[in-house]
């Protein structure tokens, strides 16, 4: 049946689907309707296991320790709660721990705009905690895409026993939309456990480097390489299955515009005119997919509510100059992105 | 070649010993506390099957790793929340913490405030040897005020930060100090701590010789150690706060 739900209601009720049982968070702007909606739903299901914990470092590391005890497990967050997570997720790629962790953006540096959309943490969602790694991320655009990815990311993360990412922003998260949840979740396919639980076992799961029998690995070069091979590999193949994106061509025009999450929606209407991009994952680029789209745009532009990230990682993967719409400080105005638009490609 | 036989060394089961020799220096403390860790946890039947064991960064967060079971270690401070969560979605698995007090009450205090007031049936063994050993000895929130150590060249300039007060500072609790000088009580405080049912935390008293106890003129371990036979004393019976030169187990049900 169809009823009206709001983005990060769907979010939450998407992870159950995909068989998650423990959730741990802090509050924050605008992602605090997740962990509401968990607790809800833990005060009726007390196989789910809930935790609000002193900050966004024990939310994080809860994570960790619940998907190494056998739940699949997530926390949501926003920027600057990701900034504090971003240590776990140094330990998740280094450890194998698969997890998922939902980033509902807002303004930023620091604080920012607490209540204002952006999409300013794709750069750190790729690149956040120290050392080389390989993030999956996912971004919806739909209130019931927010329910059907997240359960992608559940697959994602055991397939690759990787953290995977979520991107969501402050109007994704607060959207209402009519969707008929209980049809959806027909479609959702649920992976099992990649790892067996803690106890019954003599495992050793460390931040430092280890061998395959965990043993740390500290000074061998050779132990760190291969482990870097593999997991890099594994990633890449992992995410190779999931090259998702949306995309309507338009023939009329030289210009391909690149959007996603909120700010896709707000461009649609322009799709009269020019060709529309939307990744759905983030990352890795869809770099093939991307380079088969734009060789019929002379002009590529990328709408983002950020100062060019997104642009910046395609122009790196087409090797092609990218024009920026960047759509900041929380306004969203189609006026605006339609002006700067004509601006940009005049230049061009 | 004939086969060589070895006389069993103890608690095979629940050391990981191809992983030895370990990383701790000759005379440190945490030989002690690691040593009769297992041996409590072999006198209480706990091993692989039914017990994890956390642990945070520094030298006693390496104490995790060479248990014979599943082990995590986690960044430095984090072995708490992980801790928790494992109990959390395991009630029925042994959890046990390991780590030491910069780990456990500087980086890693905040988690301690919360964890100790949510009070899950975890037990920690807290290390506290006063320095960051690991990292060559520098003040730690535990330090004495007074003490020498590489950042504090005149001597700690503030009072130390209470494990203690911080933890029966909540509704229920169950702390307990020993030394590495006093081991059947050590063992004592161990033993009472795994048959408490909720958040039990052990403070061990410990030396760290090499990158401490030195510069603070001790010639051996042994030397270092002794001193706490002469400073630390038995807390007499009733007592609701142990004296910092007391030992003894504080619980409230």
């Amino acid at each position: 049946m169809q009823r009206l739900v709001q983005g990060n209601e769907a979010t939450f009720q998407g992870a159950v689907r995909a068989g998650a049982s423990f959730y741990s968070g802090y509050p924050i702007s605008p992602s605090s309707e997740i962990m509401a909606e968990a607790a809800k739903y833990s005060a009726s299901h007390p196989e789910f296991r809930f935790i609000q914990t002193e900050d966004e470092i024990a939310a994080a590391m809860s994570v960790l320790g619940a998907s190494l005890a056998g739940a699949k497990a997530f926390t949501a967050t926003s920027g600057p709660g990701f900034s504090l997570m971003q240590e776990s997720l140094g330990m998740g790629y280094m450890s194998e721990i698969p997890c998922v962790f939902v980033d509902v953006q807002r303004v930023g540096p620091s604080t920012g705009m607490p209540t204002l959309i952006a999409q300013g943490d794709l750069l750190q969602v790729q690149h956040g905690s120290h050392g080389d790694y390989y993030s999956i991320a996912f971004y919806p655009n739909s209130v019931a895409e927010c329910y059907t990815l997240v359960g992608t990311a559940f697959n994602v993360a055991e397939e690759a026993r990787q953290p995977v990412i979520l991107l969501s922003d402050a109007h994704v998260g607060h959207l209402y939309e009519l969707v008929d949840l209980e049809a959806l979740a027909t479609g959702v396919e649920v992976l099992p456990r990649a790892l067996a639980p803690l106890g019954g076992h003599t495992r050793h799961f460390t931040g430092l480097i280890s061998d395959d029998n965990g043993v740390p690995r500290t000074s061998d070069y050779q132990v760190y390489r291969r482990w870097l091979a593999k997991v890099k590999e594994r990633s890449a193949a992992v995410a190779a299955k999931h090259p998702l994106y949306e995309y309507r061509p338009n023939p009329r025009s030289a210009t391909l515009l690149i959007s996603f999450g909120i700010i896709s929606r707000t461009v649609l209407p322009l799709t009269e005119q020019y060709g529309y991009f939307r990744p759905i994952r983030m990352l890795p680029v869809l770099a093939e997919e991307l380079r088969e789209v734009a060789k019929d745009y002379r002009n590529l532009v990328v709408v983002e509510a950020n100062d060019g990230q997104y642009a910046s990682l395609v122009e790196q993967a087409l090797k092609r100059d990218v024009a920026r719409v960047p759509v900041l400080g929380g306004k969203v105005s189609p006026a605006e992105i339609a002006d700067r638009l004509a601006e940009v490609i005049g230049q061009a | 070649m004939s086969e060589v036989r070895t006389a069993p060394r103890g608690f095979e089961g629940l050391i990981k010993r191809e992983r030895y020799p370990h990383t701790w220096c000759p005379g440190c403390g945490i030989g002690l506390i690691f040593n009769n860790i297992i041996r409590v946890l072999s006198e209480k039947g706990l091993d692989y099957s039914n017990t994890a064991a956390i642990s945070g960064i520094g030298c006693s967060g390496r104490m995790a790793g060479y248990m014979n079971m599943d082990s995590v270690h986690t960044p430095h401070g984090r072995a708490l929340p992980v801790a928790e969560a494992i109990k959390l979605v395991n009630p029925d698995l042994n959890v046990i913490v390991a780590s030491g007090d910069g780990d456990l009450a500087s980086i890693g205090g905040n988690h301690l405030l919360h964890t100790s007031r949510r009070n899950p049936d975890i037990t920690v063994f807290c290390v506290n040897n006063e320095t960051y050993g690991l990292t060559g000895g520098q003040l730690a929130p535990t330090t004495p005020k007074g003490v020498r150590t590489i950042t504090s060249l005149n001597g700690a300039l503030h009072n130390p930060l209470s494990m203690q007060k911080i933890v029966t500072g909540n509704a229920q609790y169950f702390y307990a100090r020993s030394t590495v000088y006093h081991l059947d009580h050590m063992r004592e405080c161990m033993h009472a701590a795994l048959e408490w049912p909720g958040f039990a935390f052990v403070e061990v008293i410990s030396d760290c010789i090499e990158l401490h106890g030195r510069r603070l003129g001790f010639k051996t371990p042994h030397e270092m150690i002794a001193t706490y036979g002469e400073k630390y004393v038995l807390a007499p019976a009733g007592r609701t706060e142990l004296a910092p030169n007391e030992l003894g187990i504080m619980t409230k049900a």
